[in-house]
């Protein structure tokens, strides 16, 4: 009797667990069935606790999803696509015929569709995670002899993870800035017939477009749509993986590869020739600051057209979770500290090459700065949030 | 009087062998399929082979990964498991396993959970529990069965199994866990995409304190409801609804509720373990069969070591009481002390390798060493902390750096609170040793937690 008894309570409950568990991990079709059953549930139970406890004011993790697809991702994807068709345009009229002013407009096409890319670097994710975009559009130290010698030979295939370093807008900036001593040796390269400079250089603008082409249709083209709806708490859904790749990109893409490499943090001693925009030489702290623009913007959630335009966000979602009774926000300090960042990254020369080679000390406490944002992203705000940031798929205790 | 009891007890007390050996048979099953889950999700590459540096205890330093062969260790594993719920040569098997498991979970602390230590501590208890006895292929074989076994030996288990909760109760009582309702409250917050409760029940504070503290009232009474046969129905439907619960709650928490709601039927009475072994009969067409029935004496040598054995079971989980400051923040005697889910800590540290003449240095990009995992993990213990300081001290120093000085930055937020700086930045690591000592350099917790 006993017996029978338990193991049906054994196996019922072993039933629910299995139920509760998998449905938890197939996600995509139960955000609006948790709208419903909350709008249901809350109405049913507040005779119950609505006398001692406030139901939570509720945060809508599609809308803040929305937002960031609709609002900064697209956007800024549209709009630096069109900057690298106007780049491709300028390419083409500078390789016709090729002269002093058009290599200028050119220079002028690349710096603005450079600093366009800024704000797309970190979204790292759906097509842009699978083709690698960001490895092929902003890979630096561009690998001068591998340039080098596909102009040579003519031979290359830039799809190719060899070539990632000898692509993108390092490449470019090689090409239109480092391949001779002064602008007149660097025109001369492209006058001569069938130059296989011009080809190279067309070449590899034109793969920067069409890369940015296929992120971009897979963006309008569905991908918004799935992107918008995984709202759970888990390693696929899209607030983890964007979070995870804003931070990512803070760390890395922002930190180390704008200031912390050049600055010599991960070397010992400054590594001048890993500044971004190394032979374009003046233009690295616009790019950074630029950078550091992206990163505020998508912290406080702005929309890119229109940055007074504001809708949900991280600072927003951190709010929410913190509530009312904390004495300083989190957020009030990230904000604080991205603010600092800029500052300090300003305060520095135009030239980072310069500046690390001069004063590499003012380069150090600008990383110690952005270092500081680490912390509070990384540690604070991913503890509040209660995201995880490794994803290894590993038991718990 | 008491000793006499005493002695009689341990000598003379008899007990059916019928709940060790359904045990025996749960547990082995229990652990052949946790061992071929684990293999089947790739861990075994993910966590022990792909890793180019393996976080030691102290003491076991001399415990390697090696490569292919622990393919080799996992297969023995499994298979002494399964020889386990047969009862082929369970000495033999018991004592494989618990060696085997051990060496797995001494590979690397990184992945250290209370319920492989339980798995550990368990398996070693068993090899001195008389536990292949009775309804196991060593019957067969050897044509003997055991009517009865000394009594002393399945209280043993009872009493872990006891301690285990009590411990994981008493740990509870803190005043983060009590009256902040953490690490529950930011855990919860964030499952709300569960099914029907996540947007509603999972977000409401005072389910986080109820939870909280139905938790506690749980480990610390659910032993001597259990122990109590009057009690014991209700105890065991509350140890399946509160595993069962923890299982929704929290996915990633494996095989650990179905192991430990096995574990607890050891505390039914005989008639309830023989009619299970009546039943496997039929189920597998296996006759009781004619077999020379004995009784079991006790054995002097296993009494002493399971007595050795439950006396450090008693004393390690109050170690910490041995250190100053703050036990969640410095983990001086946190791990092996059943602390489950107690605490929402997270770290970030970076390591600055210091040239002492010159003053150049530079920092380390953890990434080069460490899995995410690894990474995660060191960032806020202090014993990884310090054993990574080392192994990067001897890295740099073998590529023929001088002078050379291991600091680190390190910052840790505990249960919501800010964080906090976690290590002194001047101490240079590189010169501290490792010990049971208390660790100075680590920065004192600034908040205060009440509590046991």
């Amino acid at each position: 009797m006993r017996l029978k008894f338990l193991l049906k309570i054994i196996l019922i409950m072993l039933f629910i667990s299995c139920a509760g568990s998998d449905s938890s991990e197939s996600t995509s079709i139960n955000s609006p069935v948790i709208i419903n059953n909350n709008a249901s549930s809350t109405t049913s139970s507040s005779t119950t606790s609505s006398s001692t406890t406030t139901v939570p004011a509720e945060f809508d993790r599609g809308a803040m999803l929305t937002f960031w697809a609709d609002k900064i991702i697209i956007p800024s994807l549209e709009s630096f696509n069109e900057s690298l068709f106007q780049l491709l345009e300028a390419t083409n009229s500078f390789i016709d015929n090729p002269d002093q002013e058009k290599l200028s407009q050119l220079r002028e096409k690349w710096l603005i569709s450079y600093k366009s890319w800024q704000f797309v670097e970190m979204f790292d994710i759906g097509k842009a995670e699978e083709i690698y975009f960001k490895n092929r559009l902003n890979l630096y130290p561009v690998n001068r002899d591998r340039v080098d010698s596909n102009i040579d030979s003519g031979s290359y295939d830039l799809d190719k993870a060899e070539n990632f370093t000898s692509q993108g807008f390092a490449a470019i900036d090689y090409l239109l800035f480092g391949i001779g001593e002064n602008d007149d040796s660097i025109v001369s390269k492209y006058l001569v017939s069938d130059s296989s400079h011009s080809k190279y250089l067309k070449d590899v603008v034109s793969k920067a477009v069409e890369l940015t082409n296929i992120v971009k249709v897979d963006w309008e083209e569905g991908y918004r749509n799935t992107f918008v709806e995984l709202t759970d708490n888990t390693a696929t859904s899209s607030i983890n993986k964007l979070t995870n790749d804003f931070i990512f990109y803070y760390e890395k893409g922002f930190r180390a590869n704008k200031i912390g490499i050049p600055a010599g943090v991960f070397s010992g001693s400054p590594l001048p020739d890993r500044v971004e925009a190394y032979y374009g030489r003046v233009y690295s702290r616009a790019l950074a600051i630029e950078a550091a623009n992206a990163v505020d913007n998508f912290f406080n959630g702005r929309s890119y057209s229109d940055n007074e335009d504001v809708g949900l966000s991280l600072k927003s979602y951190l709010d929410f979770v913190e509530g009312d009774g904390v004495s300083s926000k989190l957020s009030d300090e990230i904000d604080a500290q991205i603010a600092a960042s800029i500052e300090s990254i300003g305060s520095l020369k135009q030239n980072f090459v310069d500046q690390v080679n001069e004063n590499n000390i003012e380069m150090l406490k600008t990383y110690d700065v952005i270092q500081a944002g680490v912390v509070m992203l990384k540690v604070d705000m991913l503890q509040k949030l209660n995201i995880s940031v490794d994803y290894v798929d590993a038991d718990g205790d | 009087m008491t000793k006499n009891w005493f002695l009689n007890y341990i000598n003379k007390k008899k007990a059916d062998p019928a709940p060790l050996a359904v045990f025996r048979i749960g547990f082995g099953l229990m652990m052949a399929i946790s061992i071929i889950r684990f293999w089947s999700y790739g861990w075994i590459e993910l966590l022990y082979l792909n890793p180019k540096f393996h976080f030691k205890y102290f003491g076991f330093e001399w415990v390697k990964v090696y490569g292919n062969i622990t393919y080799l260790i996992f297969l023995l594993c499994l298979i002494s498991a399964i020889f386990v719920a047969l009862g082929y040569r369970y000495k033999l098997s018991i004592v494989t396993f618990f060696l085997t498991f051990t060496y797995i979970e001494l590979m690397d602390k990184t992945t250290y959970l209370n319920h492989y230590y339980f798995i550990s501590s368990l398996s070693f208890l068993m090899c001195f529990l008389p536990a292949g006895k009775y309804f196991s292929l060593d019957n067969y074989f050897s044509k003997k069965n055991y009517k009865s076994i000394p009594k002393w030996s399945i209280d043993s288990l009872k009493l872990f199994i006891c301690l285990i909760y009590f411990f994981a109760g008493i740990a509870k009582l803190n005043s983060d866990w009590l009256f902040e309702a953490q690490p529950i409250s930011i855990w919860f917050k964030s499952k709300y995409d569960l099914p029907v409760i996540g947007e509603n029940l999972m977000q409401f504070p005072w389910f986080h304190y109820l939870v909280s503290w139905c938790g506690m009232l749980y480990d610390i009474f659910i032993p001597f409801l259990l122990l109590y046969s009057r009690t014991r129905i209700l105890a065991f439907i509350f140890v399946i609804i509160f595993h069962v619960l923890t299982k929704i709650f929290f996915p990633p928490i494996g095989m650990f509720p179905f192991i430990m709601i096995v574990s607890a039927l050891i505390f039914f009475s005989p008639k309830f373990h023989n009619k299970i072994i009546s039943k496997l009969r039929r189920l597998l067409f296996v006759k009781s069969s004619n077999l020379k029935e004995l009784n079991l004496k006790s054995s002097n040598y296993a009494l002493l070591i399971v007595a050795l054995f439950l006396t450090l079971q008693t004393l390690l989980p109050l170690r910490h009481l041995l250190y100053p400051g703050e036990l969640f923040w410095n983990e001086e005697g946190y791990r092996f002390s059943w602390r489950v889910m107690l605490m929402e800590k997270r770290g970030y540290s970076t390591f600055k390798i210091e040239d002492s003449v010159t003053k150049k240095f530079f920092y380390v990009d953890n990434q080069d060493f460490l899995t995410p995992f690894q990474e995660k993990q060191m960032s806020f213990q202090p014993d990884f902390i310090l054993e990574y300081a080392h192994f990067l001290g001897d890295h740099f120093k073998n590529q023929g750096h001088k002078n050379l000085k291991v600091y680190v930055d390190s910052f840790v937020a505990l249960n919501g609170r800010p964080s906090q700086r976690f290590v002194d930045p001047t101490a240079d690591l590189y010169q501290i040793e490792e010990s049971f000592k208390h660790k100075n350099w680590i920065i004192p917790f600034k908040h205060e937690i009440k509590g046991f």
